[in-house]
């Protein structure tokens, strides 16, 4: 723990000392963020995320970021909520994009590698925003989706700010516990908005993790997502439905409620429900999970999250009550 | 704690395109306030400072804070109370502008790319605004009941236009220090400097 501490305060000094460019003109920035945390499944982690991104020539924005991060402990998916914790200091999102705007439109494009765009996918909507664990649709090892699925390829977006459809295709390049084979990914996706309301369809075509080689066909999922928000009260969630692989079937969601009300200053308040159903005969799996906690602003650039978790008996294991807890540090220049 | 204005020798200037007499009375042309703001010894970009003028006609307008590159672009906007602030998110990530603290108290909720919500700032204060999704995003919006006002550049240097010649209380504010308050007379034609210690 001392020396991944040590290496996240190296790399966010490193960080820390590039000179800002002038701040009226500055076109780049860098981030940083430093976690660390503990959960009572006897889980210690801690990593580090660093990212560039800026505007680049003609118009482009470039992005870059890479993460290292490590827990030690069993296997458990505590900290696993939008990084890989495999103690390897790997890219994650490199690309470069541009996106046109007019009055009534909207057009875009993304070329590199990014988070695949199936639902709820962004960074920012899983990493360090009060949950510390991917919803069980997310995280590689529950034979659904992962946050750290990424596509190597293309992607546009096209509509409106109240309705947009984006196209990716390219090959998965995944930094997750299980990756998928090599093979030609498509994912769309159609979003619309109406007021504090946001919905959105997503579909993917994709291949199995190439450490199931019993696993056939291919992997192909629908999805409905949806988020509502109004005075510091959100309310978002998933569904999915498809398969990992032929001969098993996949559905479940989450639901999640955010509140930071004004009275509640530093403090947001999380909770979520979650479900998922694996049917695979005698490998079926039906995980559930309940959690609640808070993210807290404790200064400007320190966060702390605090999550308990509640799992019932599922796969003959008796019903288990977790805390996590982390400590979240960001700076950027 | 207040302090009172300091005024130096050349770096910055007072222009008083009338002929630089202190305490002219309105109906001069106009003059053009030209200062500089120091804090710690060292030019201090994003400070607002505007002048008190009860008598002045209000004239609000529409202006632009912009989500880009994950952060609010200006960081510091001053506006005169009335004014319309477009908030466009031109990232591909969602954003959610809200502000708990002084000032106005709203929540914009999330709003996708491509997408404008707006807010009316009708009385003066400083809005601190914040992104619940993306911690380290902030910005403030300095709402001044007055027609005379500016946010100071790099090398700290700040000018307000068109304001009639004569005596004014001014006040100066920038994030993280106390709000400066003192007196300048706008036509003397005398450098203009306000320091933050």
């Amino acid at each position: 723990m001392k020396r991944v501490l040590e290496t996240g305060t190296v790399v966010a000094l490193l960080v820390l000392g590039v000179p800002p460019a002038d701040a009226a003109a500055q076109s780049v920035f860098t981030e940083v963020d430093v976690t660390a945390g503990h959960s009572t499944e006897d889980v210690q982690a801690a990593g580090t995320q660093v990212r560039v991104f800026g505007e680049g020539p003609k118009q482009w924005r470039l992005f870059a970021e890479a993460s290292w991060a490590d827990v030690w402990g069993p296997t458990s998916d505590a900290f696993g909520a939008a990084y890989p914790y495999n103690n390897r200091f790997r890219p994650m999102e490199v690309f470069a994009e541009r996106t046109i705007t007019g009055q009534r439109f909207l057009v875009g494009t993304r070329l590199g590698r990014y988070r695949t765009p199936f639902g709820i996918y962004n960074r920012s909507d899983h990493g360090y925003t009060g949950f510390l664990r991917a919803p069980l649709i997310r995280y590689g090892g529950y034979w659904a989706l992962s946050n750290n699925f990424l596509e190597t390829g293309a992607s546009v977006v096209a509509g409106t700010s109240r309705l947009q459809a984006e196209v990716s295709l390219g090959i998965p390049q995944d930094e997750d516990v299980q990756r998928r084979r090599r093979g030609f990914d498509r994912v769309a996706r159609l979003q619309t908005a109406a007021g504090p309301l946001i919905v959105g369809g997503s579909y993917i075509h994709t291949q199995p993790s190439e450490e199931r080689p019993w696993a056939e066909g291919d992997t192909e999922f629908l999805g409905l997502d949806a988020r509502w928000m109004i005075g510091g009260v959100q309310v978002r969630g998933e569904w999915i439905d498809g398969r990992s692989f032929a001969g098993t079937r996949t559905y479940g969601g989450y639901a999640d409620l955010i509140v930071h009300r004004p009275f509640m200053g530093p403090v947001t308040a999380v909770a979520r429900a979650e479900k998922l159903d694996y049917l695979a005969g005698q490998r079926s799996s039906f995980p559930r999970r309940y959690t609640a906690g808070a993210r807290v602003r404790v200064a400007s650039m320190l966060v702390a999250h605090v999550n308990a978790i509640r799992e019932p008996a599922f796969d003959g294991d008796g019903p288990r009550t977790s805390l996590d807890v982390a400590l979240t540090f960001t700076a950027r220049r | 704690m207040r302090q009172m204005v300091l005024v130096t020798t050349c770096v910055a200037s007072l222009v008083g395109l009338a002929g630089g007499n202190a305490g002219v009375a309105a109906g001069q042309r106009d003059a053009v306030l030209v200062g500089r703001v120091a804090a710690g010894g060292r030019p201090a970009p994003d400070v607002v400072v505007w002048l008190d003028a009860p008598g002045a006609p209000r004239e609000p307008r529409t202006r632009v804070l912009e989500q880009r590159n994950m952060q609010f672009t200006p960081r510091v906007m001053a506006v005169q109370v009335g004014s319309t602030v477009e908030l466009p998110n031109n990232d591909r990530v969602f954003h959610n502008v809200f502000s708990f603290n002084h000032g106005k108290r709203f929540d914009l909720g999330l709003y996708p790319t491509g997408a404008t919500k707006r807010i009316t700032l009708d009385r003066p204060a400083v809005n601190r605004l914040y992104c619940n999704i993306h911690p380290h995003m902030a910005a403030y919006i300095v709402a001044v009941d007055s027609p005379y006002f500016a946010t100071s550049g790099e090398g700290g240097v700040f000018t307000i236009a068109s304001v009639p010649p004569g005596d004014y209380t001014y006040h100066a504010w920038r994030s993280g220090g106390h709000e400066l308050q003192g007196t300048v007379t706008v036509g003397s034609n005398t450098a203009f400097e306000i320091r933050w210690p």
